[in-house]
């Protein structure tokens, strides 16, 4: 389970003058789930639809299973499972003719009633895909995109659209495929759905890769280490805390402070103790991705939702689940 | 290979059966086409003129020049009292063709009447095409009545054939024309349709994803449209037969023409959906374009007629030749011309096929 299925090196994309993925590298061993996060127009989506097959490379290379992208695209395509951004399959097929189809696509293809029980769509088998909603859309995409018995499965912003639980839906499939032990690549805007589902991820921004590794690996790197939020504090709280840390911030009333040492936690309550002032509670946080990205880029990342452009209006019409 | 083609194939024909308006347009439109065209063209009672008859004789004589006008059973007569002011009745009933026997008509069957004993009027509207028509007839028979009068004989006889050896309807011309319309609009709108569709909800993008190719997908649309255009022909067909009383000749050359004009307009439509991207637009085009092209390929108007710059427009449209090539085979029995008609098809098709293959995108960008 240590093989190598994909390798990407000095992967460079130009549009004309516009260099969307600038000299990016990494592996993802076969049974991993690695996710590509970043904003929208990172080179999330060129650069997983460079190893998809779907676009070609300026400069680079991309072996997908130990086949070059350029070389062998079909071979490829037939190994590999992908749930394109923005999935739509035909409205008036069923969930399982929908399978059948795409199955009918490729050289080997699993039995659809098999991927109808594995996505827990068996109540949803005869329905037309155009009355299913966006939760079971997806989880239709992700049956489609295993119909090939795929080593790695592809899926690009497989949550983008959705509503909570819809997306919950989906981290439960992305944690299934794992566990059947498929190579999962994901790409997503969201760091905590990236945090919870990816073995290790890289963070792109401008095309490059701005971090890479675990979670944990690139928290504990680029992370501001544990705050502690001291809610509701008194003025005489305020003060007491502020003397001992002139950086802390607070914000009506909420006090944050930055943990940098293990003492520093005690050391508050101390403090708080003596000042005799009132406050409502103590509570400490670890870093997130998010808090990662924006000590890296100084920007937020999915803080809210993209502009909604015609294509996303789309996405919107999804029903809810 | 193969199989892909026939799963997409299958596929469509699923999702075409279940889009009911869908099915229903697709058989309508050809069926409307040979209602009209069999309910104007038919000859069983509707290509009659009415002719308006006052006779001011009301004579036996006269009852027997009316009785042999009607009995040729191309007009339809309509009496009109004699007593009746006609410039009145005109204004009431605008009669396109008005026949008055004058009072004096049996002065002309005495014998030893002069020249001009008599004179039938007939009134007119210039506007209308059938006036010819019914002046002829009258004239035609007061130059029996002249013959006979004069004790002459016919020495010069004429006798009536159609252009063809077989005997046809007047609708049989027709036909042709609509199944090369028919072949058209199916095609070049359903792959305008899909194409649009598919591209911006997102189908292609996950075709891409899989081993098919767009020739081979393509190749899957031309077949499944193959289907359609067939289930066409066989309503234009069933239903100009038991309506119309029309002739099928469906030969080798015709159908073979029928599949080269559906591949080509097919591979136009994709052509045009390479370049327009957004589905109501694309169809407005694909009507801008078929449109046009319905008038200017003497499919329903003889292109003879045409000025000549007009005819020269008509001899670059692939529907010229599909139209030709369907009334060579199916109705003038001309195989040579036929087939040279379905070879400049067959050329289109092949181009036309290729540019589409090579201009279609699947990618939204």
């Amino acid at each position: 389970m240590t093989d190598t299925v994909i390798e990407v090196e000095g992967l460079v994309k130009k549009y004309g003058q516009l260099t969307a993925i600038d000299g990016i590298d990494f592996t993802v061993k076969a049974g991993e789930v690695f996710s590509l996060l970043g904003p929208n127009g990172a080179g999330k989506t060129t650069t997983v639809e460079i190893m998809e097959c779907l676009r070609t490379l300026t400069s680079g290379k991309v072996h997908i299973l130990g086949m070059d992208v350029t070389k062998e695209p079909l071979k490829i395509k037939n190994r590999i499972g992908v749930l394109p951004q923005d999935f739509n399959a035909f409205d008036l097929l069923t969930v399982k003719e929908n399978i059948e189809y795409f199955g009918g696509m490729f050289d080997r293809q699993l039995p659809a009633d098999d991927l109808i029980k594995a996505m827990d769509l068996t109540e949803k088998r005869d329905e037309y895909f155009k009355n299913l909603s966006g939760g079971l859309k997806q989880r239709t995409g992700v049956a489609i995109s295993m119909v090939n018995d795929p080593e790695i499965i592809f899926l690009d912003e497989p949550t983008t659209g959705l509503d909570p639980r819809a997306r919950r839906d989906v981290w439960a499939v992305v944690r299934d495929l794992k566990e059947r032990g498929k190579t999962v690549i994901l790409t997503t805007h969201y760091m905590e759905e990236a945090e919870v589902l990816s073995d290790r991820l890289g963070i792109i921004d401008h095309g490059r890769f701005i971090a890479l590794g675990t979670p944990r690996q690139i928290i504990d790197a680029h992370g501001t280490g544990s705050r502690c939020i001291i809610s509701h504090c008194d003025n005489s709280c305020t003060t007491a805390l502020k003397g001992q840390w002139p950086t802390m911030e607070s914000k009506g009333g909420d006090v944050v402070i930055r943990l940098e040492n293990k003492n520093a936690l005690p050391e508050i309550i101390y403090t708080l103790d003596r000042s005799g002032g009132n406050y409502d509670q103590i509570q400490v946080t670890r870093p997130t991705l998010e808090d990662v990205f924006l000590t890296l880029t100084g920007k937020k990342l999915a803080a809210e939702e993209p502009e909604p452009t015609a294509d996303k209006k789309k996405r919107s019409k999804r029903k809810a689940d | 290979m193969t199989n892909r083609i026939l799963v997409a194939l299958k596929g469509e024909a699923k999702g075409f059966f279940r889009a009911k308006s869908t099915v229903f347009w697709t058989i309508a439109f050809p069926l409307l086409l040979i209602l009209l065209f069999g309910a104007i063209f038919s000859n069983s009672g509707g290509g009659k003129v009415d002719l308006y008859i006052q006779d001011l004789s009301d004579s036996p004589l006269s009852h027997s020049f009316v009785e042999n006008i009607n009995a040729t059973d191309s007009v339809n007569l309509i009496s009109i009292n004699k007593t009746a002011d006609l410039d009145q009745y005109i204004k009431d009933h605008s009669p396109t063709a008005v026949l008055i026997i004058p009072a004096n008509f049996e002065q002309a069957f005495i014998p030893g009447a002069g020249p001009n004993a008599t004179q039938l009027l007939v009134r007119l509207d210039p506007t209308q095409q059938s006036a010819g028509i019914v002046y002829s007839i009258v004239y035609g028979f007061a130059g029996q009545a002249n013959l006979m009068l004069a004790g002459g004989t016919n020495v010069i006889t004429t006798a009536r054939g159609d252009i063809t050896n077989t005997q046809f309807n007047y609708i049989d011309f027709f036909i042709p024309g609509v199944i090369a319309l028919t072949t058209m609009t199916t095609t070049a709108f359903w792959m305008v349709s899909v194409m649009t569709r598919y591209r911006n909800n997102g189908i292609f993008k996950k075709l891409t994803t899989t081993p098919i190719t767009r020739a081979e997908w393509l190749a899957s649309q031309i077949l499944w449209q193959l289907v359609v255009v067939f289930l066409s022909v066989a309503v234009i067909s069933i239903v100009g037969m038991l309506a119309f009383n029309a002739h099928m000749t469906l030969n080798a050359v015709a159908i073979a023409t029928i599949i080269l004009s559906s591949a080509a307009f097919s591979s136009m439509g994709m052509i045009i959906a390479r370049f327009i991207h957004d589905e109501e637009s694309a169809s407005a085009a694909a009507n801008a374009i078929t449109f046009p092209m319905m008038f200017l390929s003497g499919i329903f108007f003889p292109a003879s007629q045409f000025p000549s710059w007009l005819a020269s427009v008509a001899n670059i449209l692939p529907l010229t030749y599909v139209g030709n090539a369907l009334r060579d085979s199916m109705v003038y029995d001309n195989m040579t011309s036929a087939i040279g008609n379905m070879l400049v098809v067959a050329v289109f098709a092949v181009i036309l096929f290729i540019a589409g293959v090579f201009l279609s995108k699947w990618k939204t960008e």
